[in-house]
């Protein structure tokens, strides 16, 4: 076929004029041939139609051209149709009332004698998602889960999605979900199977927002008989659907070890699949089913070792890009598991940025005392990297070596070493490492400094890597032999210097090397707080004043607070909590890998586009994560700051941290209402409280909890719970901190209780039937750790919950603290019964 | 989920769209125009092949000059949508003959949309396999005019085929002369230190094999490796006879193998599709013959002279003989004069790549050969020597030979109807990223 008339490389908007007159040329040429029984008409027809679905393809508005199209869809060239069905499913939409004249053929070919075709005009007939026409959809799907054919079949069970899609009330009244599940469960076709478990899937988890029988539905899905079912038949499946299946059983909750075992067994062949997709949701299945079971956990790393060390080298960059992320994921759990493996991350010279960024995360992960040499050495080969970036995260990469306390010595040499390379970006990005190290390990000042006294301040040019020359000439004046004069330099080129981070910096140093050698500095520091009070940056000169009116007021005060004795810092603040890795955890073998965050940040539409808010989330669920251990964190924190920041920052953090805070109840308005009123909120408009609770649902939804539950048994009648109950980690938090303890007691569960706490979910989704919301939970087997909160009904009054679960001794305790003094007995008593049924129901 | 594409695109360089189909309504309309503004107008392109833009993920591939995108609102499966799109970007080829690039799609575009609608249903990947798909999409497709019923029989059998318990199989084929092609293509990789030892070194093989076989035949493949001949040994109750054996580290195998008996008796044993398939694919570390080492010295005599000296010797068999090989010796970019001495074949300088390249066509077993080179450089101001040059890298094939010693002990074949078959194997080794630091 000859390239067709306008070149669809022109993406001709709608209204050029260009676009217009192929569409009126091409409508007046479709109406020549409607009725044309000429022998080559269909041949015509064909180039005709190509010609429209080029133009729709670039972009052009065909639509005019709908009801031609239609006239001329009558045929039995089998491309013909293909080719009018897709326009038809493009358009249909905008012309509603013309998609009415399809619907007679395609109603007559889905009764047609060629199964192909019948399956071709049942599928279209779906894609139409005209609401109107639904009616008309309902006969062709009954009878298409019916037809003798498997392709039929295969296509109906998909169009019971479709269909959902259009209109929810539809699907459920003509029963076609318990049709899907009949067929699923006795389709002899593993495609249909498939198609159907899809279908399912996702009708109910959708369906589940709004009626608690869905929720039951989805429990089905994942029990015992349907897993098994599908998971005997994984063999007949394609490497799509069997994926599919995996996933399922993935969040399936087996009841003893021996069902672990035997699904482990039957899947055990799945890790030499030639698919990548199938491997790694086998190896998902099989590390959650273990993760009670820490000796078998870890031969089960053992085990998919070498099929994902293959994956990493086989395929696309693209795909080698998706399993590295994973490998990350499970190298940050099991750190030792590749250790000798290292050199299967070695880069290669033509592996695309993003790879190599990924093996030299890799490559700082798994490095320990026995490798540390040769991964080092690998690493300083890339500092030289033509790759900018890429040399630059060596250079990084390093340094988080040589944090990790493995062979100090021969890094801080190698360090060093990249000084002299002389080459801007790698001493920037040494500078800043060297900094950092002698933050942690201040006995190597006199090797380093001895070094980077040498360094020419006019050849640095990153802020990032001046400023951190400028703290260590600032923190190391008595050492440097000619610190004052560098500063003195630096400071008479005060207005040249366009990053206030560097000025502000300089302020501090030059702050410190006066009160180590006040003679030889008292002139730079006159004119440091004179440049400081005349910079137009507000930082600047807020501290340049600052600064200015602590000596005047008593430079004893000033130096206590410039320069306070410093203790070495112990760990860097890990950036992600436990909880959230949790999270990622729980949804390997999907996005959140890829992009290191729980799905609901980036699904939810709250949470779309605003990443900050995100961010800002992430970090309050840190908190709800353990709310004494955080207040004690931040405690932490701030000493920290101290000998990180270099004591000038101090300030300057203080102020960024109470921003940080104001910022995340800004720019979440929901979160700024929960958490000034949230009992109202939920009291005055049970309606608008579901928006929220919405975030929290999804979030346990994706764990595949298939939330609302099963009704719960009735409360006792002493205190009735609001069955929505809705708070935000944030609030959680600080209610947590303002409120007194209530009761605190121990409490036992049930042996059987206790055995199905393989997974925390399980309690989680006990508990969520009975109205008490789980915030929070992490921990390893044997002990787990809540938190859940509870609000009454009709009432603003929340009660916290602190349940501290070890499955071995099968005991629980208790920290509760409730708003209403007058109830938290009551609600005690309640909790304790909830509690004290899990693992009967 | 595991994927629930939303919708695919293709687009070349530019950003034109190619081709698109919407699987689901979730997303905008506007994807390509947000592809096209957020990553491909921006230095990102290229950085990640995973990217968030508003709630939707794009998906992205680069093959040849088109970008395939598939993009998802939900938390997809990035390893299977990246798999979906490698698989059918395979059976587009298949189609076309070979190539895939804009124009075959330009050429192509209906039937890509036919097969775009058959291999993924309401962003569900469907059936992908070239075999099956084939017997009912065809780029004639044509039903003729005077047979509208049911008269073609391919066309019915073939949607029962499309799902069937031996998917990858059709019955009933008839071949006069029943053959069977066994190809062990190894590609080798090897990272080597500037000082001459190995860094990183293993292989990766497959086994293709082409299959004109009547009937339906089990056919099993014995083959050197370890595990498999101690089994064997095991049961047979007979010592392992002597000679190399290779240990695997990993084997994957086509969908068609039996891998349950693979399992517990460590054959490859499996019915195999009709025509050309990939068998097994499979990896090794331990105990590589690197097929050629590379020697380089390169001097720098002062700031605008270099000597570089490569001496390549090959250490297969002397029988054997290597071809196409291809060394690449990088030099700076402000190279403005070269001139070369080989022993065998010949040497140019490629600007476009800053490389020097040397070609052998035919490279014996056992045998060295060398290349010296001196380049004249500009002489630059400011400009400071690289720290590190880019590697050395190589380009060969060798017939006849495998890098990991792997052999192909037998391979048998039962029909019900007990035909004779001819079997023909052949061994290739390649090169992988073959790479020496200098």
């Amino acid at each position: 076929m000859a390239p067709t008339a306008p070149s669809p490389a022109k993406s001709a908007s709608p209204s050029q004029p260009s676009g217009k007159s192929e569409v009126s040329d091409l409508k007046q040429q479709l109406r020549q041939l409607a009725g044309s029984r000429a022998p080559d008409a269909d041949d015509q027809r064909r180039d005709v139609f190509k010609r429209v679905i080029s133009c729709m393809t670039a972009g052009i508005d065909v639509s005019a051209a709908f009801g031609e199209m239609v006239l001329c869809s009558a045929t039995s060239d089998v491309v013909l149709k293909k080719m009018c069905y897709l326009y038809v499913g493009v358009h249909a939409r905008a012309h509603p009332d013309l998609a009415l004249l399809t619907i007679n053929f395609l109603q007559r070919d889905c009764r047609d004698q060629d199964p192909t075709i019948r399956g071709l005009a049942l599928r279209s007939l779906c894609s139409l998602r005209v609401p109107n026409l639904v009616e008309y959809l309902v006969t062709p799907l009954t009878t298409g889960l019916k037809d003798p054919s498997a392709y039929v079949r295969m296509v109906a069970a998909v169009g019971a999605a479709k269909l959902y899609h259009i209109s929810a009330t539809t699907c459920l009244d003509a029963d076609l979900p318990a049709a899907l599940k009949a067929l699923m469960l006795s389709d002899p076709d593993a495609q249909v199977v498939a198609n159907c478990l899809h279908s399912l899937l996702e009708i109910w988890t959708l369906e589940a927002a709004n009626s608690e029988a869905a929720g039951r539905e989805i429990e089905t899905l994942y029990s015992k008989p349907v897993v098994f079912y599908l998971l005997n038949k994984i063999k007949e499946f394609s490497e799509w659907a069997q994926c599919h299946v995996l996933e399922l059983a993935s969040k399936f909750l087996p009841s003893d070890n021996n069902e672990i075992f035997d699904i482990m067994n039957l899947l055990e062949d799945r890790l030499q699949h030639a698919n990548g997709a199938v491997v790694l949701a086998t190896i998902k299945v099989f590390l959650h089913l273990t993760m009670s079971m820490t000796d078998v956990h870890q031969q089960v790393y053992e085990r998919i070792k070498a099929p994902l060390l293959t994956l990493v080298g086989a395929g696309s960059p693209e795909q080698s890009y998706s399993v590295l992320c994973h490998l990350h994921l499970l190298v940050m759990r099991a750190p030792m598991l590749f250790s000798s493996d290292y050199k299967s991350f070695y880069c290669q010279f033509s592996d695309p940025s993003y790879v190599k960024k990924l093996k030299l995360e890799m490559l700082t992960a798994i490095a320990n005392e026995s490798n540390t040499y040769e991964i080092v050495t690998e690493l300083c080969e890339y500092a030289g990297n033509v790759d900018v970036p890429i040399a630059r995260e060596s250079i990084r990469a390093v340094g988080k070596i040589a944090l990790q306390q493995y062979d100090v010595n021969a890094i801080v040499d190698r360090l060093l070493q990249f000084l002299e390379m002389d080459k801007d970006y790698v001493t920037a990005e040494t500078l800043v490492l060297v900094k950092d190290l002698l933050r942690k390990y201040p006995q190597w000042s006199h090797d380093c400094i001895a070094v980077v006294g040498n360094i020419s301040s006019q050849n640095i040019q990153e802020p990032k890597g001046k400023a951190a020359l400028i703290w260590m000439l600032g923190e190391y004046s008595q050492d440097m032999y000619d610190a004052p004069y560098v500063l003195e330099n630096l400071v008479d080129n005060w207005d040249e210097e366009q990053s206030p981070e560097v000025r502000l910096h300089l302020l501090t140093a030059v702050m410190k090397c006066f009160f180590k050698r006040p003679p030889e500095t008292q002139k730079a520091l006159g004119a440091t707080l004179a440049a400081g009070l005349a910079d137009t940056h507000q930082d600047v000169h807020d501290r340049a004043l600052f600064y200015y009116r602590l000596l005047q007021y008593d430079p004893a005060v000033a130096e206590r607070v410039v320069n306070p004795p410093k203790q070495a810092v112990s760990v860097f603040a890990d950036t992600q909590s436990s909880e959230i890795k949790d999270r990622i955890f729980d949804e390997f073998n999907s996005l959140s890998v890829v992009y290191q965050k729980p799905s609901y940040m980036f699904t939810d539409k709250e949470h779309r586009g605003t990443f900050e808010y995100s961010e800002d989330l992430a970090n309050l669920t840190v908190g709800a994560e353990a709310p004494e251990t955080v207040i004690s964190a931040q405690r932490y924190q701030e000493n920290d700051n101290d000998l990180l920041l270099s004591t000038s920052d101090k300030e300057d953090n203080g102020i960024r941290s109470s921003n940080g805070s104001y910022t995340s109840t800004y720019n979440a308005p929901s979160d700024l209402l929960s958490s000034q009123t949230p009992a109202e909120t939920a009291l005055i408009n049970p309606g608008s409280s579901t928006y929220s609770t919405q975030t929290n649902f999804s979030l346990d939804d994706l764990l595949g909890l298939g939330v609302p539950d099963a009704p719960a048994p009735p409360p006792p009648p002493a205190l009735a719970l609001n069955s929505k109950p809705v708070l935000d980690p944030a609030t959680f938090q600080k209610k947590w901190g303002q409120l007194a303890l209530s009761f605190s007691q121990e409490c036992s569960l049930s042996p059987q209780g206790a055995a199905s706490l393989m997974n925390p979910q399980s309690l989680i989704r006990h508990m969520q039937s009975n109205y008490i919301q789980c915030i929070a939970s992490g921990g390893q087997p044997p002990n787990y750790k809540f938190y859940f909160y509870g609000q009454k009904a009709g009432a603003a009054a929340f009660y916290l919950v602190e349940c501290i679960v070890n499955t071995a001794s099968a005991k629980a305790q208790l920290k509760i603290k409730a708003e209403d003094g007058t109830t938290a007995e009551a609600f005690s008593t309640l909790f304790q019964s909830v509690l004290s049924q899990f693992g009967h129901s | 989920m595991p994927v629930a594409a939303s919708a695919i695109y293709f687009l070349n360089l530019r950003g034109d769209v190619l081709i698109n189909r919407l699987y689901r309504d979730d997303v905008g309309g506007n994807m390509v125009d947000a592809f096209r503004m957020h990553i491909m107008q921006t230095k990102e392109l290229g950085t990640c092949p995973v990217r968030q833009i508003g709630g939707c993920s794009f998906l992205y591939m680069r093959i040849s000059n088109v970008y395939i995108v598939i993009v998802v609102s939900s938390n997809a499966n990035v390893s299977c949508a990246f798999k979906f799109v490698v698989e059918a970007v395979a059976l587009f080829k298949s189609y076309f003959g070979g190539t895939f690039d804009e124009d075959a799609i330009r050429n192509n575009f209906v039937l890509i949309y036919e097969l775009l609608d058959e291999i993924m249903d309401f962003g569900y990947p469907q059936n992908l396999s070239p075999e099956i798909l084939k017997l009912y999409i065809t780029q004639e497709g044509v039903r003729s005019p005077f047979s509208s019923k049911p008269s073609d029989k391919p066309v019915p059998n073939a949607t029962l085929q499309v799902t069937g318990a031996v998917g990858w199989r059709r019955e009933g084929l008839v071949y006069k002369k029943n053959e069977v092609f066994l190809d062990i293509v190894e590609s080798v990789n090897l990272l080597m230190s500037s000082k001459g030892s190995v860094l990183r070194c293993d292989v990766t093989g497959k086994i293709l094999m082409k299959c004109f076989l009547s009937g339906m035949p089990d056919l099993k493949l014995g083959l050197n490796d370890k595990i498999g001949l101690e089994k064997e040994a095991q049961l047979k109750s007979r010592p392992s006879k002597s000679g190399k054996t290779i240990e695997l580290d990993d084997v994957t195998f086509h969908q068609c193998v039996n891998l349950t008996r693979f399992n517990s008796e460590k054959t490859v044993s499996f019915v195999p599709p009709d025509g050309e398939f990939e068998l097994m694919k499979y990896r090794i570390t331990e105990g590589v013959n690197l097929p050629f080492r590379v020697l380089p010295t390169i001097k720098e005599l002062g700031r605008t002279r270099m000597e570089i000296n490569v001496k390549v010797k090959s250490v297969f068999g002397a029988k054997m003989f290597a071809l196409g090989v291809v060394v690449k010796v990088p030099v700076p970019k402000q190279t403005a004069k070269t001139s070369f001495q080989t022993t065998s074949g010949k040497a140019k300088y490629n600007a476009s790549i800053d490389s020097l390249v040397w070609k052998i066509r035919k490279f014996p077993g056992q045998t060295e050969a060398t290349m010296s080179a001196e380049v004249e450089l500009i002489s630059t101001m400011g400009e400071k020597k690289l720290a590190n040059r880019p590697p050395i890298q190589m380009e060969f094939q060798v017939p006849m030979f495998t890098a990991s010693g792997l052999r192909v002990r037998f391979l048998k074949v039962w029909e019900k109807s007990g035909y004779n078959t001819v079997e023909w194997v052949r061994y290739i080794t390649r090169a992988g990223s073959y790479e020496i630091r200098c």
